[in-house]
């Protein structure tokens, strides 16, 4: 099975090599083919192997040596167990519908062979971080995608916005991985080794106030890929790059990599269940926080780009209460529909030229039906209804929110499914339904290729059926997780899916009653709440200006009053002081004896004095 | 093979020598002959040494002085040999890279006699020896800066050679001491380093000599507060003279922390522990900062060099073998990635002659493979893992973090701040669209950019991605002397502390 765990883990990367010998050529449609052939091949090695694990095989690898020095021995190893190959399928699979879905939307692209490498690298980092048998390789993944998403939000690099939200993404995530490294550090110096097997067989040993230091450095790593407040900011910005870079990255794959992170160490977080608290509560007030800044957005990328925020609070929710495989299913079936929506908003970009505002869209079901069905599923997966994929995981969520007898959090995430219905339905009202306004700005849309929409089946179907697969998902994956077990009553469990259910089926209906009728009016614009949420609490312009200039401030006094006008400065006047120094005393030698005499006198006065008065030793 | 270290060290100078009967046209080919012979002479000593062996090998001894004990002796161990390898590496591409037309043969000339101290520095195991490669090493990029330079070149080279000078006097004043306090114990002259290695001084004297070498030192390096000749230097030096200057001279000070201050005065060493990272620690933020600072590329990159050594620095006071094996790792990085960096720069300035970012923008669309480079460089810069920029930088800090988490942390926002101004400098320089209409229509690397440039590239990858026989033939020299310095220790804090920080476990 090794094979296979070698050809997943590295066709990706052959193609991306591929691609990038034709990136600085004119748009060749062969690197999208052979990218998309490789893709597909690490997708059905992952599934291979997600067979193998089914039938209790953990394949373990060490591939080589990378660095030793002290008491480090690191080299590159991968495993593949119940979780990983859960991320694998995943990954692989909507990378490679992602990347045959972009063969249509990049067709007119002039870095058409560039994009593929990019994606292709993508997947490679991404699988390095979920194979990886130690922190350290899961460090080169965090990195690596960190990188490739940086150059794929700039992908359109001749525009500023993009130049400038792939810097804040890439540096925002720097933050974060200082605090990741130094938890790594930590772990190092009191276990010896990065990797997982040694680290969680001797974490029960470990002084207490230790883990939680471990939990919280990690969680703080976490929180930067996954985009949790306080570094949310940049995964609203990284919409500049391509939508289907926004489907893959953005919302499917590198923004779980932080609860993949937490539902890894599992073993070292069930351990502080006070850690876990912080992240379940902080994971709480995402989930209601980014859903309160999507209900009033007018840019169809950045509602979903909110809902991604918001989704991820819910599975840090779940995995922060030791419902670890909840969290990992609700990761999974969020990948499906949440890409299914970006790729949806992909083709209506395509449509309007590019246009974003959804104020200008409206009716747009006549023209474009398939994209909007598909949009329809992916949206009432995301609501969590039933039979639909988001219901089954979304719902235990808010069970096991429950269960731990945590109310608030239970409430926050009653309240953020309401929001979130409100919002699904409000973009979706906006876009293909209403007044066609549209054909008043010339805008002639039209549906996409016809092979863009079959790629998108498989995300519609999985968005509808993924939900049923709960039990088995639950056992293949608690076979590595802790179980979760639920302790209310069955009475209990059904009324509070009743609640739910009905809470967001009204919510629903009537969001789409409102604005079947023209939505609401312009007044609710200058309420205070209303511009707030429309600024995004004014974080953004906080960040610019009380860290950004000031930090560029600081750097120029640092540069132009620190080192040129005190150091510098000292320097020269030492070797000014010196220079003139020399240039007086040169008088003494004039060639004029008498003054050489003097000069001589005063020499013999001090050796003389120095003579009687100095003592060694005294 | 035994004469193979005075062959290294000396071939240079004498190929240089011949190079004067050379004609001005073919001169640039037969420097890169001897650069690549030179080099080829360092691959083979890599390949001969052998990697079980912490000691010494290849010495050579030849009494010079026997009443005062200065003699001529070379060696060369695991935290040498790259250092080696890299001299005489970034030599030989620097001079391919090398596109200067005036009095091109002086300026060959001197950079092999460039290329000989500096190995000369590298495997010098007598004090004097040593004293007299590291002073000669100033002569050289003192002409290279003073007669190719731009600008206020006269006041950069004047600045340049009297700052680190200066610093040097005092630790010629250390030597001569050291030597006395040597024939003191002993009743014998001997200025040879394995000899004093043995020589337990007490611990009020260790204090003082520490004092005089670490000026010279810190001056080298440079430390913070007395960096400000490197900016300087590189502003006014010609490409060539800024590669060698960050690639190999800079880290002629953090090889002398290692291979003296720490194991001369092992007590003192832990005694100045603190000030000296605080020190390097003020130096990584603060030069991150004034780097992001600069309007200059080749500012930036200066800037950013002494952040790195900070580092460098940091990793060698963490005193185990992590910090230590990842400080010189770093070293060897840092020398790659600047070096390249420096000459990337070069690139630019040759099409345009100016170096400020506000002149581009826009640069990758008409000089794909130019940003394309340069981009992988600034990963390395950034520290990237898989490139070689990573290992060295985690290394250090992970060693570091045994002593003091705080000052980790603090030192640890450098990976922050150096992500600041690499990514502001590539975004405005290769980012954006090309507003100005001198740069429309810019050439891309040519052949002999690429030669120069490739094997940087390559080896960023290589060594990033399988570092381990270099980190291991490092490490086993390390930890050698780290014995060595806990053998001699006088206090019991010191002995302790190295005990401690090159242990797994234990307390936080």
């Amino acid at each position: 099975m090794e094979k296979y765990l070698y050809v997943a883990l590295f066709a990706p990367l052959v193609g991306s090599l591929f691609s990038l010998l034709f990136t600085a050529q004119k748009k060749n449609v062969i690197t999208a083919l052979v990218t998309s052939g490789l893709l597909l091949l690490s997708f059905v090695s992952s599934l291979s192997l997600m067979y193998a694990v089914h039938s209790d095989m953990i394949i373990h690898v060490k591939m080589m040596d990378w660095i030793s020095a002290g008491n480090l021995n690191l080299p590159f190893g991968f495993v593949v167990d119940n979780v990983s190959v859960v991320m694998m399928v995943t990954v692989t699979l909507v990378s490679s519908i992602v990347n045959i879905y972009s063969m249509g939307y990049m067709m007119h692209d002039k870095g058409y062979n560039r994009f593929f490498t990019y994606i292709s690298a993508f997947v490679f980092s991404m699988l390095i971080l979920v194979m990886s048998d130690n922190f350290i390789g899961l460090f080169i993944g965090w990195e690596g995608v960190g990188l490739c998403s940086y150059l794929l939000i700039g992908f359109w690099y001749e525009k500023d916005t993009a130049s400038w939200a792939g810097n804040e993404a890439f540096i925002m995530n720097r933050v974060a991985d200082l605090g990741m490294l130094m938890g790594l550090f930590l772990i190092y110096w009191q276990f010896g080794s990065f990797e997982y097997d040694v680290v969680f067989a001797h974490i029960g040993g470990i002084n207490p106030a230790v883990v939680t230091t471990i939990g919280l450095l990690l969680f703080i790593g976490a929180m930067g890929k996954s985009a949790q407040f306080p570094f949310h900011t940049w995964l609203a910005d990284a919409m500049e790059g391509p939508t289907p870079v926004s489907a893959l990255i953005h919302a499917a794959t590198m923004v779980t990599a932080g609860v993949y992170l937490i539902i890894r160490a599992s073993a070292l977080f069930s351990l502080v269940p006070e850690v876990g608290h912080v992240i379940a509560t902080l994971g709480a007030f995402v989930a209601v926080f980014a859903a309160s800044m999507a209900l009033v957005n007018r840019d169809l990328k950045r509602i979903i780009a909110y809902s991604t925020l918001s989704q991820l609070g819910y599975m840090f929710v779940a995995a922060g209460l030791g419902a670890y495989w909840i969290a990992l299913f609700h990761l999974m079936t969020h990948a499906f529909f949440k890409s299914l929506l970006f790729l949806g908003a992909g083709n209506i970009m395509h449509a309007m030229d590019d246009e974003l505002d959804i104020k200008k869209m409206g009716g747009l079901f006549n023209a474009m039906p398939y994209t909007a069905i598909l949009m329809a599923v992916a949206s009432v997966a995301l609501c969590g209804i039933y039979p639909f994929a988001g219901y089954f995981s979304k719902d235990m969520i808010l069970a096991a929110a429950f269960n731990g007898g945590n109310y608030y959090i239970w409430a926050a995430l009653f309240i953020g499914a309401g929001m979130t219905a409100f919002y699904s339905f409000r973009l979706i009202m906006m876009v293909f339904f209403g007044d066609k306004v549209y054909k008043k700005l010339g805008f002639h849309p039209h549906e996409t290729y016809p092979f863009v929409l079959w790629t998108l089946l498989p995300l519609g179907i999985l968005s509808t059926i993924a939900g049923f697969f709960e039990h088995p998902f639950e056992e293949f994956t608690t076979r590595l997780l802790s179980k979760y077990d639920f302790s209310f009553s069955h009475t209990t469990e059904i009324g509070l899916i009743f609640l739910t259910l009905t809470f967001v089926i009204l919510v629903v209906l009537a969001t789409i009653y409102k604005y079947g009728r023209g939505g609401f009016s312009k007044q609710i614009e200058t309420m205070p709440l209303y511009i707030l949420l429309k600024n995004q609490y004014f974080i953004p312009k906080i960040y610019e200006t009380m860290i950004f200039r000031p930090y560029y401030v600081l750097s120029r006094f640092a540069w132009k009053q620190i080192d040129v006008r005190i150091i510098d400065f000292t320097v020269d006047l030492i070797a000014k002081i010196l220079y003139l120094l020399g240039q007086r005393s040169r008088k003494m030698q004039s060639g004029n004896l008498s003054d050489m005499l003097r000069w001589m006198v005063v020499g013999i006065v001090v050796l003389l004095a120095l003579a009687i008065f100095y003592r060694p030793g005294m | 093979m035994e004469h193979i270290l005075s062959l290294i060290v000396f071939f240079p100078l004498i190929a240089g020598l011949f190079g004067l009967v050379v004609n001005k046209e073919n001169i640039k080919t037969f420097g890169i002959a001897v650069a690549l012979v030179e080099f080829i002479f360092s691959i083979i000593l890599w390949i001969g040494f052998d990697s079980t062996n912490a000691g010494y090998q290849f010495v050579q001894y030849v009494a010079l002085i026997p009443q005062f004990g200065v003699s001529y002796y070379l060696g060369v161990d695991g935290i040498s040999l790259f250092l080696v390898v890299l001299s005489t590496l970034m030599t030989l591409i620097s001079l391919v890279g090398l596109n200067i037309k005036k009095d091109i043969k002086n300026l060959v000339i001197t950079i092999l006699f460039l290329e000989m101290t500096l190995v000369g520095v590298f495997l010098s195991l007598d004090m004097i020896l040593f004293y007299i490669f590291w002073e000669l090493s100033l002569i050289p990029m003192l002409y290279i800066i003073g007669a190719w330079g731009s600008g206020q070149r006269v006041y950069a080279a004047i600045k340049f050679f009297l700052y680190t000078f200066a610093g040097s006097a005092l630790m010629l004043v250390g030597i001569l001491y050291l030597g006395y306090q040597y024939y003191l114990a002993t009743g014998t002259w001997s200025f040879a380093v394995p000899d004093w290695y043995l020589l337990v001084l007490p611990f009020n004297t260790q204090l003082w000599l520490f004092g005089a070498f670490f000026l010279a030192f810190a001056v080298k390096v440079p430390m913070f507060p007395f960096h400000t000749w490197l900016p300087y230097a590189h502003g006014q030096a010609p490409t060539i003279g800024s590669v060698l200057l960050a690639a190999v001279m800079l880290k002629m000070g953090t090889y002398a922390f290692i291979r003296f201050s720490l194991p001369f005065f092992p007590d003192a060493s832990v005694y100045f522990l603190y000030p000296v990272a605080i020190v390097a620690t003020i130096m990584v933020i603060y030069a991150a900062m004034v780097a992001y600072a600069q309007k200059d590329m080749k500012q930036v990159i200066a800037y950013s060099s002494i952040s790195h050594m900070g580092i460098i620095i940091l990793g060698t006071f963490a005193m185990n073998a992590e910090g230590l094996t990842g400080s010189i790792f770093l070293m060897l990085s840092h020398g790659i990635v600047s070096g390249a960096l420096f000459m990337l720069v070069g690139v630019i300035y040759d099409r345009r002659h100016t170096k400020l970012m506000s002149e581009f923008g826009g640069l990758a669309t008409v000089m794909p493979r130019y940003a394309a480079i340069f981009g992988v460089l600034m990963m390395a810069a950034v520290g990237l893992p898989l490139t070689i920029g990573f290992v060295g930088e985690f290394l250090s800090l992970l060693g570091f973090y045994r002593v003091s988490w705080i000052i980790t942390l603090f030192a640890g926002s450098g990976i922050i701040l150096g992500a600041v101004y690499m990514l502001t400098l590539f975004r405005k320089s290769f980012f954006g669209k090309v507003t100005n209409e001198k740069n429309k229509n810019l050439k891309d690397l040519d052949k002999r950019e690429f030669t120069a440039l490739i094997p940087l590239v390559a080896l960023v990858v290589i060594l990033g991605v399988y570092p381990k026989p270099i980190l291991s033939t490092i490490d086993l020299s390390v930890k050698k002397m780290i014995n060595l310095m806990e053998r001699k220790a006088l206090l019991p804090d010191t002995k302790e502390f190295l005990v401690k920080v090159n242990s797994i476990g234990g307390t936080k």
